[in-house]
């Protein structure tokens, strides 16, 4: 999955001549927190996050302290961005993200500004992978770590004509398994779920498990 | 005897019929009207007979290519193609001779529970071979072929303009009835499952709360895996109150699957019969309370046909009607009668005994998860008042 798949392309943008203050009614009036900063041109020459100006803002104690938000943004906006590109993927931003701590990635063709991603859009999109948006059944499954594993359960999912919405892998905490979830349209998986114990597959869900304890 | 009730039947309904193996077994319309004829708790006149529903009724909620389709693959014209596009001739649904007219029956069973309430002066309806609630718009799903309740719905709405609350305990999420009406604020729905995390079809979170107009009428309970009686109940109770009061229904329409109950073998609960005999109970106070008494009721699923659904459909008309089998057993001529065809031991009394299953080791932790789930179920409602 690429970052133009998930992106926000319906910017909310601020100019470096704006004040600090319009900066923040911005950021309230559409509840964001990152606004990236552009020219006439929309290339991107800065960004600017609600911590930037809670940063700037001199303490309470002082006197006259909402003077600064007369400041234009360009004073304060940060100048290094961070940015990702529309075809990389997913995890790449992710990862981006996480490793320099940041909650909000730009999205730039030719330094033009064309889109957006936050954190909340990566979660949405986690959960969109691992969870359902159509009817489906969770089956999870722990296989040896050897090649051929996912392609022979799903040969067993089709031989009974059950289609794979989504599937998922993952190491298991035994170095030598892995763990394969799929989300599979059917409501009733146990013939599915016979034939994979009759292969010698152990079946993590579903199961009863919990009962036997 | 005499009865607000209606009580709808006809062997049409049990045409329903994908496979001698298949799980969705129509058997337990025969075995739940069996067991209340024996025990005394209904006669002939409370009995009224479904009717099929038309072609315009159905396509009241379904697509006219789908419903097409099904008549196809009801006379020996299936294509393959139907069954990515269409859900039909799958695993769970698959294709079976004149499916079409049977899963019209069951349709039409739900309509006719509506108009005796709506016309004919009965209080209360229930059409146990309705609740078809996985049915979409254009695909079959979950056994599901049409979706009776969403076209008893629209069906409401168009000839009585009423405001109806749909509260769905089947074990699975009521999706089919929740996207039909997911934009509709006159309909709300409340549907309480097993969460889908663990469960078909995986849908049915706490925020999935309606769209546009209907934003703040759509209301999911997930459940927690290995959920009992006292969390369920809960949940249930909870929640089903606080959304009759926030919505004020005129009418009332209760989907009683039973694959709650530790035995069901595609679920993962523990409910016991108890739950069965609570759930109607509330809501036919509700009903008194909001609707005028209008509540019409439909099955669902219910999977282990022997010693849960019978039961557990039974304890509907019995709360229906106000009658009671408190201290009496089930009658030895049911048990002599169909223990012959299961190699399940029929059960005795209407009850489970509380050894049923095993203790639950994280019952701590599910109920307080429950919990946490109810509170943000009911937060748009609590919010708002």
């Amino acid at each position: 999955m690429n970052i133009k798949d998930i992106m926000i392309t319906d910017v909310i943008v601020i100019t470096p001549e704006h004040t600090i203050n319009e900066a923040l009614q911005l950021m309230l009036e559409k509840k964001i927190r990152h606004l990236p900063v552009v020219n006439g041109d929309n290339d991107i020459i800065g960004i600017i996050s609600d911590r930037d100006i809670r940063d700037a803002s001199p303490s309470v104690f002082e006197t006259d302290s909402s003077q600064y938000l007369h400041k234009p943004v360009k004073e304060i906006m940060v100048t290094d961005v961070m940015t990702a590109l529309p075809y990389d993927f997913v995890e790449e931003a992710a990862y981006t993200m996480t490793e320099y701590h940041i909650s909000c990635l730009p999205i730039e063709e030719d330094g033009k500004l064309i889109g957006i991603i936050t954190e909340k859009d990566l979660l949405r999109t986690l959960v969109k992978l691992t969870g359902a948006d159509l009817p489906s059944s969770r089956l999870e499954v722990e296989v040896p770590n050897i090649t051929g594993m996912l392609s022979e359960v799903a040969s067993l999912v089709k031989l009974h004509n059950i289609n794979i919405q989504s599937v998922l892998v993952y190491p298991s905490k035994e170095v030598k398994k892995k763990i394969l979830v799929f989300r599979l349209q059917g409501i009733d998986l146990r013939r599915l779920t016979k034939s994979l114990k009759e292969k010698g597959y152990s079946i993590l869900w579903p199961n009863d498990m919990e009962m036997k304890e | 005897m005499n009865f607000d009730a209606a009580y709808i039947y006809s062997p049409e309904q049990l045409n329903y019929k994908f496979s001698d193996e298949h799980p969705f077994n129509q058997k337990r319309l025969i075995l739940t009207k069996d067991l209340l004829e024996k025990v005394h708790a209904i006669d002939p006149k409370h009995v009224l007979p479904a009717r099929m529903a038309t072609d315009e009724e159905l396509l009241y909620i379904h697509d006219p290519d789908y419903v097409e389709a099904v008549k196809a693959s009801s006379s020996g014209k299936f294509r393959s193609s139907y069954s990515l596009t269409y859900g039909l001739g799958t695993e769970d649904t698959p294709i079976f001779p004149n499916m079409h007219e049977a899963a019209a029956w069951l349709v039409g069973g739900t309509l006719s529970a509506v108009d005796l309430v709506f016309e004919h002066g009965y209080k209360h309806a229930l059409n146990l071979g309705g609740g078809l609630h996985h049915g979409f718009r254009g695909k079959a799903s979950g056994f599901c072929i049409y979706n009776d309740s969403s076209i008893a719905i629209e069906y409401m709405r168009r000839k009585y303009n009423a405001r109806v609350l749909y509260v769905d305990t089947d074990a699975h999420h009521g999706d089919g009835v929740q996207w039909a009406f997911y934009d509709d604020p006159n309909v709300c729905t409340l549907s309480i499952h097993e969460s889908g995390r663990f469960l078909f079809p995986g849908t049915g979170n706490v925020n999935e709360r309606g769209d546009g107009e209907g934003y703040g009428y759509s209301f999911n309970v997930p459940l927690e895996a290995f959920t009992e009686d006292e969390s369920f109940l809960f949940a249930y109770e909870k929640t089903f109150r606080a959304v009759a009061d926030y919505f004020k229904p005129d009418v009332i329409i209760t989907q009683n699957g039973a694959d709650s109950h530790y035995y069901d073998p595609l679920t993962h609960l523990c409910g016991t019969l108890n739950l069965f005999h609570q759930i109607p109970k509330l809501a036919h106070e509700l009903a008194h309370q909001y609707c005028e008494g209008r509540w019409i009721a439909v099955g669902g699923g219910g999977y282990d046909i022997w010693r849960v659904v019978p039961r557990a459909w039974a304890a509907i008309w019995l709360e229906m009607t106000n009658q009671s089998m408190k201290g009496k057993p089930i009658p030895s001529s049911w048990i002599d009668k169909w223990q012959k065809e299961t190699e399940n031991v029929l059960p005795a009394s209407w009850l489970d005994e509380p050894t049923l299953y095993p203790k639950i080791p994280r019952k701590e932790v599910i109920t307080q998860k429950n919990e946490r789930t109810v509170m943000n179920t009911l937060k748009l409602i609590h919010d708002i008042i």
